[in-house]
């Protein structure tokens, strides 16, 4: 079993050791924020950003095997972990020459269509550019056969609601199954927990049932056919829009915090924390001394501002993130004070963003439950009755991802309305509020000079500039932006560049969010390996029989 | 929003490849106010979920035709609309497992040689040298077209789009048609859900509703959609050049500029309704299962996401191009079943001339809305399966 013992594996020719449980990322990013990867266009960078599988920061080949996520992958002994883009290597690349040769961007739409008899040569060259790893050297092994799990329950989700959910319905004489993504033991009392497994596609249930699937790592495929569903899957940090927000060590709360540990000192020391509520302090609590500045788009809460007091860290609320500069990490952020304040600058080797939590939601979309648009929190939210009822009849959500109007949906009435099989009851208001803050940050933020490349999707490397492109030559709304730009088509599923990009898109075309729409969620909501799809074919009922 | 005009020589209803093409042809013919309307946003359709093949390997000369001439509009798609399709031309490989398939391609083979394209007819180990990590046993033989390709669909949409507004034609994006205005024999007007217009033809170019469409008119027609489904790994550096078909039930896979493996397959005929298409989990299965098959080595590469769409099937899986014989001014261009893309240009100017009244030069038999009003005839050879 992976992570019982200390392992070394291979990486750049050099014999690197990972602690029990450490990952592969963990690893390799002890003295500083590695440059382990380069991006897609412009073979920029990149290095760990979300820390949790989600975004293309990360990717190496181990063993062979392509598009292996280093931050969840934890060594066995000998493992060969290899670059996976990069001449000679992903550090130090020749072909991040482009970058430079594009200073404006490259426009695969228009560009490259002349001479057309050099058409060959082009589509050579830049196939080999934007290919990722090499197709694996093998096939992986033949697995015994798997079988489908059929629970009275399935929570989605092992943290705190999910738990707690779990222990109410156990009350309620259920035994759930709870499925989490993380890494690691998973201690559970009174219900069956798979760790390291997520959860990738739940359809529209037919005749009361759902069925869905998912896998746990790295690969072994996992299907369920269940009554009732319950997400608790939580929120992640958002990325945020700013010139060079696409440096290795910019990274979110969650990103940065999963390099910090007991005895595990973080891979920087003089951080810029963007935000100014509860997850900075998350970041203060458990790296403060490694903490330079915190900035905010608007004001900080009295209990950061005490936090960061105590250590000595200077706030700067109010602020515009202009820009990361450094090569290939970040040396200095470019900042303004809101309402034309004065520029300025801040030395620092690490961008930290904790300014705003989004809902794991995808699941919600593809069960066909109803969301809605929240003008206080900028995102969807499930709609959710007393108990967590979503519109659709078995599916509840619990916990952050079922939106923050107070007081929360409680475990035991969700667990008590789920076991009675109680109708759904009418929606629970949702939190009203003023107009997000980010709203007005962004359009302060688009009268802005930019400098600097501004990602607005990271994985596939389209530029805020090619989003305002579309719209200006009579593109409207995300799904055809997303088709005219690539925005959100990459490993992220669009996580870390739609919710911004509605905002964005709604002040580009002068009309509310919901009116700029919002993109499929298409299976699986985490990429899966074709091998564990594959050994679940059989195993599931015919559409048929469903 | 309100329409521009209260009357145009025609309206197209469906603003996907196919109607696009027909109104940028109608429009560069001269033919006077056209106005194409599109009910969900552009590319909402078919056009915006497909996989992009083009293949000139038909069983029919007709067809093989069409293909051609929509291969050279696509070749020449960057210098005429400013767009850059990525049209790769490395070719379409069809895979026969057994002698019965393989007699099957040649008979294809042969006609399609006929019209002057060099297709080849390879062994177990051809096969093997264009798919590298191909299982053994997975082909004994099979039939290639190295001018075969594969392209970005979605910059043909926006070329044609924008060359279309540019010589004049109204695209209402977000406006549904809702049914004729007939007056004795012929059409006078459509009803839309913004009002109704006059006009004296309708091209129904509305993908895989246009059955729909056509029985709101009153019209009788075999057109049935059906959900196709398609699935896209994470990105793979460049190792497979041609679009690989397996000849006996169609299914599909190729590698696209970006390095993903896109491939699909039709998932039983599950007959669809509305506009949202979901996607289901006994594709994503049955796809992985047969896809790593025949690829073992893609084994550990994820999927990265699955989609699906409409096709617009017929009867004898050729499309409905010109008049209908039963009501003057109403002009097919549809059930263009897994291949409306390949073949859009080359259709799109065929529906032009239809609506104009001039020859289109297209075999009845073979694309007429007649076809289907007398006595089945027998198909004229057993069609090539594509996805
Ligand atoms: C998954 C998939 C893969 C495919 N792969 C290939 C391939 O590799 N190669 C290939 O050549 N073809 C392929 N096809 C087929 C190809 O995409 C279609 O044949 C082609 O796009 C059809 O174009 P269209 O304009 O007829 O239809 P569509 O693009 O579907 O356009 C029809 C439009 O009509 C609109 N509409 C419908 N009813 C109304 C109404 N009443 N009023 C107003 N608007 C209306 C719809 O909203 C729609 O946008 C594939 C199709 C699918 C689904």
């Amino acid at each position: 079993m992976a992570g019982d013992r200390p392992a070394r594996f291979s990486y750049r020719g050099r014999s690197v050791r990972a602690d029990p449980g450490e990952t592969v990322l963990g690893a390799i990013a002890r003295r500083g924020v590695p440059v382990v990867a380069r991006s897609n266009r412009y073979r920029r960078p990149r290095g760990p950003f979300c820390g949790v599988g989600q975004c293309t920061g990360c990717l190496v080949r181990v063993n062979g095997v392509p598009g292996t996520r280093a931050c969840r992958h934890v060594p066995l002994e000998g493992d060969r972990v290899e670059d996976e883009r990069g001449w000679p290597s992903a550090r130090f690349d020749l072909l991040g020459a482009i970058d430079l040769l594009f200073p404006g961007g490259f426009d695969s739409l228009r560009g490259l269509r002349r001479p057309a008899f050099l058409t060959p040569v082009y589509q050579w060259g830049v196939r080999r550019l934007l290919g990722v790893g090499a197709l694996p050297e093998a096939a992986p092994p033949a697995r015994p056969p798997v079988t489908v799990i059929a629970p009275k329950v399935v929570v989605v989700g092992g943290g705190r609601s999910g738990r707690a959910v779990a222990q109410a319905l156990r009350t309620e004489g259920l035994r759930p199954l709870v499925l989490e993504r993380a890494l690691g033991p998973l201690a559970l009392e009174g219900a069956d927990g798979r760790p390291a497994t997520s959860a990738t596609f739940l359809p529209r249930p037919a005749g009361g049932r759902f069925t869905m699937l998912g896998f746990t790592e790295p690969d072994r495929g996992v299907a369920l056919r269940t009554r009732a569903v319950v997400i608790a899957t939580g929120s992640y940090d958002a990325g945020l829009l700013f010139g060079g927000n696409d440096r290795p060590g910019v990274l979110t709360a969650e990103g940065a915090l999963s390099l910090v540990g007991p005895g595990r000192r973080p891979p920087f020391r003089r951080a810029v924390v963007v935000g100014g509520g509860g997850r900075v302090r998350d970041v203060l609590d458990r790296c403060g001394d490694a903490v330079a500045a915190v900035v905010a788009p608007s004001e900080i809460r009295p209990e950061v501002v005490r936090r960061a007091s105590e250590l000595d860290v200077p706030l700067y609320p109010r602020s515009l993130v202009l820009r990361a500069a450094g090569r290939s990490g970040v040396r200095r952020l470019y900042l303004r004070t809101r309402r034309r304040g004065p520029t300025f600058s801040l030395a620092c080797d690490a961008v930290v963003l904790a300014h705003r939590r989004l809902p794991h939601t995808q699941l919600f979309f593809q069960a066909g439950a109803r969301l809605d648009w929240s003008d206080a929190r900028g995102a969807y939210f499930p709609v959710v009755d007393d108990a967590g009822a979503t519109t659709v009849p078995g599916l509840y959500a619990i916990g952050s991802v079922a939106g923050d109007a107070a007081p929360g949906v409680r475990p035991e009435d969700l667990a008590h309305a789920l076991a009675a099989r109680r109708p759904v009851g009418p929606p629970r208001t949702a939190a009203s509020g003023p107009v997000a803050e980010i709203v007005g940050y962004y359009r302060e933020l688009l009268g802005e000079r930019r400098r600097g490349r501004w990602m607005a999707c990271p994985c596939e490397d389209v530029l805020l500039r090619e989003i305002e492109e579309a719209v200006a030559a009579g593109y409207r709304g995300v799904e055809v932006t997303k088709r005219y730009t690539g925005l959100g088509t990459g490993l992220c599923q669009g996580r870390y560049c739609v919710p911004d990009a509605l905002l964005v898109l709604s002040l580009l075309e002068g009309r509310p969010p919901p009116a700029v729409g919002y993109i499929t969620q298409r299976p699986p909501v985490h990429p899966m390996p074709l091998a564990s799809l594959a050994e679940l074919d059989g195993a599931l009922p015919s559409e048929a029989e469903a | 929003m309100t329409l521009p005009r209260s009357s145009y020589r025609a309206v197209v209803v469906g603003g996907g490849i196919i109607g696009l093409y027909t109104a940028y042809d109608l429009a560069r013919a001269g033919a006077g106010p056209i106005l194409v309307l599109e009910r969900g946003f552009l590319s909402s359709g078919a056009s915006g979920r497909n996989g992009g093949g083009v293949r000139q390997q038909w069983e029919t000369r007709g067809t093989i035709r069409l293909a051609r001439e929509s291969v050279e509009a696509y070749r020449r798609f960057g210098r005429d609309f400013g767009y850059n399709l990525w049209f790769r031309q490395s070719g379409y490989l069809f895979l026969a497992e057994s002698e019965v398939e393989l007699a099957r391609l040649r008979t294809v083979h042969d006609v399609v040689t006929a019209e002057g394209l060099p297709a080849r007819l390879l062994d177990a180990g051809g096969v093997a040298e264009l798919v590298p990590g191909l299982a053994p046993g997975a082909a004994i033989g099979g039939s290639y077209l190295a001018s075969d390709g594969v392209l970005y669909p979605f910059p043909a949409v926006w070329g044609v789009y924008e060359a279309a507004r540019s010589l004049g034609v109204d695209v209402a994006l977000g406006v549904e048609a809702l049914g004729l205005r007939v007056e004795g024999t012929r059409v006078t007007g459509l009803v839309t859900s913004e009002g109704a217009v006059a006009t004296t033809t309708v091209v129904n170019a509305a993908g895989g509703w246009s059955g729909e469409f056509s029985r709101r008119a009153g019209l009788e027609v075999p057109n049935v959609a059906t959900r196709h489904e398609i699935l896209a790994t994470e990105s793979l550096k460049p190792f497979l050049d041609p679009m690989v078909v397996r000849a006996s039930d169609g299914l599909y896979f190729s590698q696209t500029m970006r390095g993903e493996i896109v491939g699909g397959r039709t998932v039983g005929h599950a007959p669809g309704v509305g506009p949202g298409v979901p996607s289901s989990p006994g594709f994503l299965t049955g796809m992985a299962r047969a896809l790593t098959g025949l690829l073992p080595r893609l084994g550990s590469v994820r999927v990265l996401r699955a989609w699906s769409g409409y096709y617009d099937d017929t009867p004898d899986g050729f499309p409905v191009i010109g008049e209908d014989p039963r009501l003057p001014g109403f002009v097919h261009a549809n059930g263009f079943g897994g291949h409306g893309f390949m073949l859009a240009p080359a259709a799109g100017r065929r529906v032009a001339r239809a609506v104009l009244g001039e020859p289109t030069e297209l075999d009845p038999a073979v694309f007429g809305p007649g076809r289907f009003l007398v006595a089945r005839r027998d198909a004229p050879a057993e069609r090539l399966g594509l996805g």
